[in-house]
């Protein structure tokens, strides 16, 4: 079960970054004050960080469960990859394509958006949405996306290391205030991409899934540009009533649960639970595809996929 | 890891976690200071711009005082509750059986399934005829 020893130590990414984060949201708070561009509202700010809160609470009490479950794959690895340069960069790129699929899955599997949707739940877009995130990923077994990365044989705190550094990257995204990159957003997720993710536009809606890299999407067939026609509206598409921490984390968790208590069948029930978010026996419901499908009668538009779509 | 270890790591966090509270309230803080603050308020226009947004058309509607939350009937018979967010509005459109209501002591409540979307409370000293058809009907 041993793996081999990083010849550096790592630090805490993530608590050393947490400075960083504080003095980028007053500075982000600033400008909006005096450019009126982007926005922000109090409360809405005060709910996504103390989520954030909530997320290192939960982290501190179960994070050790992925810890122990990358430890435990890796004794079945199939390669001994040790701490070289070529191994790091090869590193970087997997963990960043198991984000992706994570990320997408996130979207298209109710199991799993019950976890994310909290990060999607503010009708605002700034650096305290960044904050924003979930209480129970690990409870939910998120984390079984990287598990083939140890299984391979990247050694789990190098597995680790690039997760907390891709976590860091992903915060100064969430901002209005920077408008396009230039050549950088052929391949880097760009604020300009990252504002057409959390868009509940139809146009917008199921995209731009990367990390750190655009090209998964780009490969992927799940890019879109951001249209300057068409400004995103952000949040989710039933938008939450409620600024109460509590109910913001565990919300379709109880959708969930009131559903199953519902169910008529097994399917019904393996549906409510891994289904796309929105799925109902009579379709009744709005799911992204629904959204999507109907905004491309109104307008026209192809609506098989969101690369079509733009 | 035993408990020990596991405790030991809590208390090894403590600090951190005290940090990041008295960071949040600080962040929160200067936002309120500097004047994001701002409060939505509802009337008939934000009402059919939102039953809009639902292909729908507004029928009836009652606006809390204070304006801050709303309730109304849409053609077709379904319902739609809107609420002041700060600066933003959310509303839901729902079949009226998937609400529950409540008349007491001046005070109209909804409840509703969804714990996203936590019951409504309108003060009204009367309850509007449709309303209570509603009230009725679920």
């Amino acid at each position: 079960m041993t793996a081999p020893e990083p010849p550096f130590e790592i630090p805490p990414i993530i608590t050393y970054a947490v400075p960083g984060f504080v003095a980028l949201i007053l500075i982000e708070m600033i400008y909006v004050r005096l450019t009126g561009r982007g926005r922000y509202e109090a409360r809405d700010a005060l709910t996504s960080l103390m989520m954030g809160f909530g997320n290192r609470v939960f982290g501190i009490a179960f994070g050790g469960l992925a810890v122990a479950a990358y430890f435990w794959v890796y004794q079945f690895r199939l390669f001994d990859l040790g701490w070289t340069w070529p191994v790091m960069v090869a590193c970087f790129f997997a963990e960043d394509l198991a984000y992706y699929w994570f990320h997408r899955i996130a979207h298209e599997r109710r199991w799993f958006w019950a976890s994310h949707v909290i990060h999607h739940s503010s009708q605002h877009y700034n650096l305290t949405t960044a904050l924003r995130q979930t209480w129970t990923g690990v409870l939910s077994l998120s984390f079984i996306f990287w598990l083939p990365l140890v299984w391979i044989g990247f050694p789990p705190l190098m597995v680790l290391m690039f997760s907390a550094i891709s976590l860091v990257y992903q915060f100064w995204i969430h901002t209005e205030t920077i408008h396009r990159m230039g050549p950088l957003e052929w391949v880097l997720n760009t604020p300009s991409h990252h504002r057409v993710h959390h868009a509940v536009n139809a146009k917008y809606l199921d995209a731009n899934y990367a990390g750190v890299l655009i090209i998964w999407d780009r490969l992927f067939g799940t890019f879109v540009p951001e249209d300057d026609k068409e400004k995103p509206r952000y949040g989710i598409i039933t938008q939450l009533g409620t600024f109460n921490p509590l109910r913001v984390a565990f919300h379709e968790w109880l959708g969930i649960w009131r559903d199953l208590r519902s169910a008529k069948s097994l399917r019904e029930a393996l549906g409510y639970t891994f289904g796309p978010p929105g799925w109902s026996p009579d379709g009744s419901r709005k799911t992204s595809r629904s959204i999507k499908q109907a905004w491309a009668a109104q307008y026209g538009a192809p609506s098989s996929s969101p690369a079509q779509a733009s | 890891m035993t408990f020990e270890a596991y405790l030991q790591q809590w208390i090894e966090e403590a600090p951190v976690l005290a940090g990041s509270i008295v960071a949040v309230l600080f962040m929160a803080g200067v936002a309120a200071l500097l004047g994001f603050r701002r409060t939505a308020r509802l009337d008939e226009a934000e009402l059919q711009r939102l039953a809009a947004a639902e292909s729908a058309t507004l029928e009836r509607y009652l606006i809390a005082p204070g304006a801050k939350s709303a309730l109304a009937r849409l053609e077709g018979g379904k319902l739609m509750v809107a609420r002041v967010m700060g600066a933003d509005i959310s509303a839901r459109v729902l079949p009226v059986s998937a609400a529950r209501f409540r008349f007491r002591n001046g005070r109209f409540s909804v409840a509703f399934a969804d714990t996203g979307f936590p019951p409504l409370d309108l003060e009204i000293d009367q309850t509007p005829p449709w309303l209570a058809q509603l009230a009725e009907a679920s």
